[in-house]
């Protein structure tokens, strides 16, 4: 199954359980339905499905109205860029309505804009940089794992938060990774699977590529542990940090084109407790091309990155720029 | 602490608004003195309006307020001292001393929100609004805006919103023809707010005069309109914040007109007559069209008198 139809699947099956719920936004029920993000969306009588006038500034505020009148909602939107309109929202009303802590939800649940060819609006791709301005909960969907425990245990429970998901993953197959049975949960992070000889930690939404760096290694006899960092305020990484003890080298993706990569926070604090061998962080390295039209593609040389483990050099440079190429224009 | 709208009659209504013009005088002499951390914004001339928004309110209409909210918190509270606290940080005040005065709303007394931004409570009442359809409530969400905040985009988009979903919501709009320190002509051209309002079609009215007792009768009917056309009703309060004075300098020797904005107004002085202008501009002044001058008198000592008595 794509990882749009399962993630659609899985807002379906949760909105059919909630009572008095407004879920709104641009094209939500017409057309393609944001691309089939929420394509079929039923709801029982108790509940409101709104196609909105292209008012973001206002959408927002009207969520943290309805919560403040004991409403829950949903506002689904096309592009999480669209949230800049939105910002004081996000900053202003926030900070009073957590006040009053209303015990019904609020969810914003954007499609990150990072399939390529954008332009101007994507040079903005990743969720911690919003969830950063007001220290507003925030997660991101990679995988069939993540998508339920998400979508599972935040898109409609007290409180708001923002959820996103990559436009870029929509056209894949969703990825399952319960690979040696052993998934395990921190807050905010998860461990898919466990291995003496490397760390392997992705951000925003990179658990493509790290998932496909596992299993090149393993090919090569070095065997990983494997973890995503979903939620993108705040997480306990507490269990990646211990892991990294053990095994001395830490890769870490983050394919975000911000200035500010919560990465950096992990590894200052791995490197403020205990010496590290290796660490790599394979990350975009900013380019002009980033305000044109580009392919915005994440592509990691997986070949490189083994080689200098398997003859261990210890790279003292934090950005391994060869490791990752934004794709040339076509 | 919601006040019992029920008992007004023409001389609580008098007193109601005296209540809020002292009080509002006795908060100047404490900024005057540094005693407050936090900015406020007072609302000397915006009396009428506020009292008689309070009088129509039923139990189950909301508020939401602006930056500029101390005569509407005064109104929908029964107690000066909460206020006080509020404005000192303490946790006896209005809203437990954690809102201070430009976020200041309280559930009891019916306001709902407040916020500090421009245009950013109109959006969020919208919400309420919708909020109150899907619940089958009673009752509508009145928010108070300004000839400032009606430039802001979540104006234009907050009407469209209210009006697609038939919201019923009263927009005061208090238009004192200045945002900060530039008046109207200066920042910006004309808005013609009944223009505006016929191409949402949405039902549009002006008040003007300060009188508190010809605005509850107008905003009686406003409200049925609202209730029984689910809309969005959009009411123009023409209205002058007093407490303005004239600076002198080199550059203007008769002195440069500044417009009352935040904090002290250091020509406004407490006392047991209140009234700061001496025309139309000043509810105080507007209420002796209904009651006789010494009796007006007579309530406002007695007024003044509860308020300190109450702050000791």
């Amino acid at each position: 199954m794509k990882y749009i139809h399962y993630i659609n699947e899985l807002i379906k099956k949760t909105i059919d359980k909630s009572n008095y719920l407004v879920i709104f936004g641009q094209n939500i029920a017409a057309g393609s339905c944001l691309s089939g993000l929420t394509r079929g969306l039923k709801t029982n009588t108790q509940c409101m499905v709104i196609n909105s006038p292209n008012v973001e500034n206002t959408q927002l505020g009207v969520g943290f109205g309805l919560m403040l009148n004991g409403v829950s909602s949903i506002f689904f939107m096309k592009q999480q860029d669209f949230l800049l309109l939105g910002a004081d929202h996000l900053v202003n009303t926030y900070n009073f309505v957590r006040q009053v802590n209303p015990n019904v939800s609020f969810t914003v649940f954007m499609i990150v804009v990072d399939k390529g060819y954008e332009g101007m609006q994507s040079s903005l791709n990743n969720c911690a940089d919003f969830c950063s301005i007001a220290r507003i909960p925030g997660y991101t969907i990679n995988n069939k794992h993540d998508a339920e425990r998400i979508i599972g245990e935040h898109l409609v429970s007290p409180g708001f938060r923002l959820i996103g998901v990559s436009q870029r993953l929509f056209p894949t197959e969703i990825l399952t990774c319960d690979i040696d049975g052993i998934i395990k949960h921190d807050e905010g992070t998860i461990q898919y699977c466990r291995g003496k000889d490397i760390t392997i930690v992705c951000f925003n939404f990179s658990f493509p590529q790290g998932l496909g760096l596992r299993n090149k290694l393993r090919e090569r006899g070095l065997e990983s542990s494997l973890f995503t960092v979903n939620y993108v305020t705040s997480p306990k990484w507490k269990s990646i940090i211990d892991d990294a003890k053990v095994t001395k080298n830490i890769i870490i993706l983050d394919d975000s084109r911000s200035e500010n990569l919560p990465c950096y926070y992990l590894l200052s604090q791995i490197l403020s407790e205990y010496e590290i061998k290796n660490k790599i962080v394979i990350k975009r390295d900013f380019s002009e091309k980033w305000y044109h039209p580009d392919a915005q593609e994440f592509v990691v040389n997986y070949d490189a990155i083994i080689d200098k483990l398997m003859a261990g050099r210890i790279l003292k440079r934090y950005s391994v720029g060869v490791n990752q190429r934004d794709k040339p224009n076509e | 602490m919601l006040k019992n709208i029920n008992m007004h009659n023409d001389l609580t209504i008098a007193k109601d608004l005296l209540r809020i013009r002292l009080s509002q005088m006795i908060i100047n002499e404490k900024l005057k003195n540094n005693e407050f951390k936090i900015p406020i914004h007072l609302a000397f001339g915006h009396e009428a309006i506020a009292v008689a928004v309070s009088v129509i309110m039923g139990s189950q209409d909301q508020l939401v307020l602006s930056h500029r909210n101390v005569h509407y918190n005064l109104a929908r509270s029964s107690s000066f001292k909460a206020e006080v606290d509020e404005y000192l940080l303490k946790k006896e005040g209005l809203g437990g001393g954690r809102l201070g005065s430009m976020n200041l709303a309280n559930r009891e007394g019916g306001i709902i929100y407040t916020s500090s931004i421009l245009g950013n409570n109109l959006c969020v009442s919208a919400g309420l609004a919708l909020a109150k359809k899907v619940k089958k409530e009673n009752g509508l969400v009145i928010v108070v805006t300004g000839d400032g905040a009606i430039e802001e985009g979540a104006f234009y988009e907050s009407l469209e919103f209210l009006k697609t979903y038939n919201l019923s919501s009263l927009i005061i709009v208090e238009n004192n023809g200045w945002s900060l320190a530039t008046q109207i002509h200066e920042r910006r051209c004309n808005i013609c707010l009944d223009s505006l309002t016929r191409a949402f079609d949405i039902p549009f009215r002006v008040l003007d005069g300060n009188d508190p007792y010809k605005y509850i009768d107008i905003l009686k009917d406003i409200y049925s309109i609202a209730i029984k056309k689910q809309t969005p009703v959009i009411i123009e309060v023409r209205l002058k914040t007093l407490g303005g004075w004239r600076l002198k300098s080199e550059e203007f020797p008769e002195g440069k007109f500044i417009n009352y904005h935040a904090g002290p107004a250091p020509t406004i002085k407490l006392s047991e007559w209140p009234m700061i202008s001496e025309d139309r501009s000043d509810p105080v002044f507007v209420l002796s069209d209904h009651i006789r001058l010494e009796k007006l008198k007579e309530i406002s000592r007695d007024v003044l008198n509860k308020l300190v008595q109450e702050l000791k």
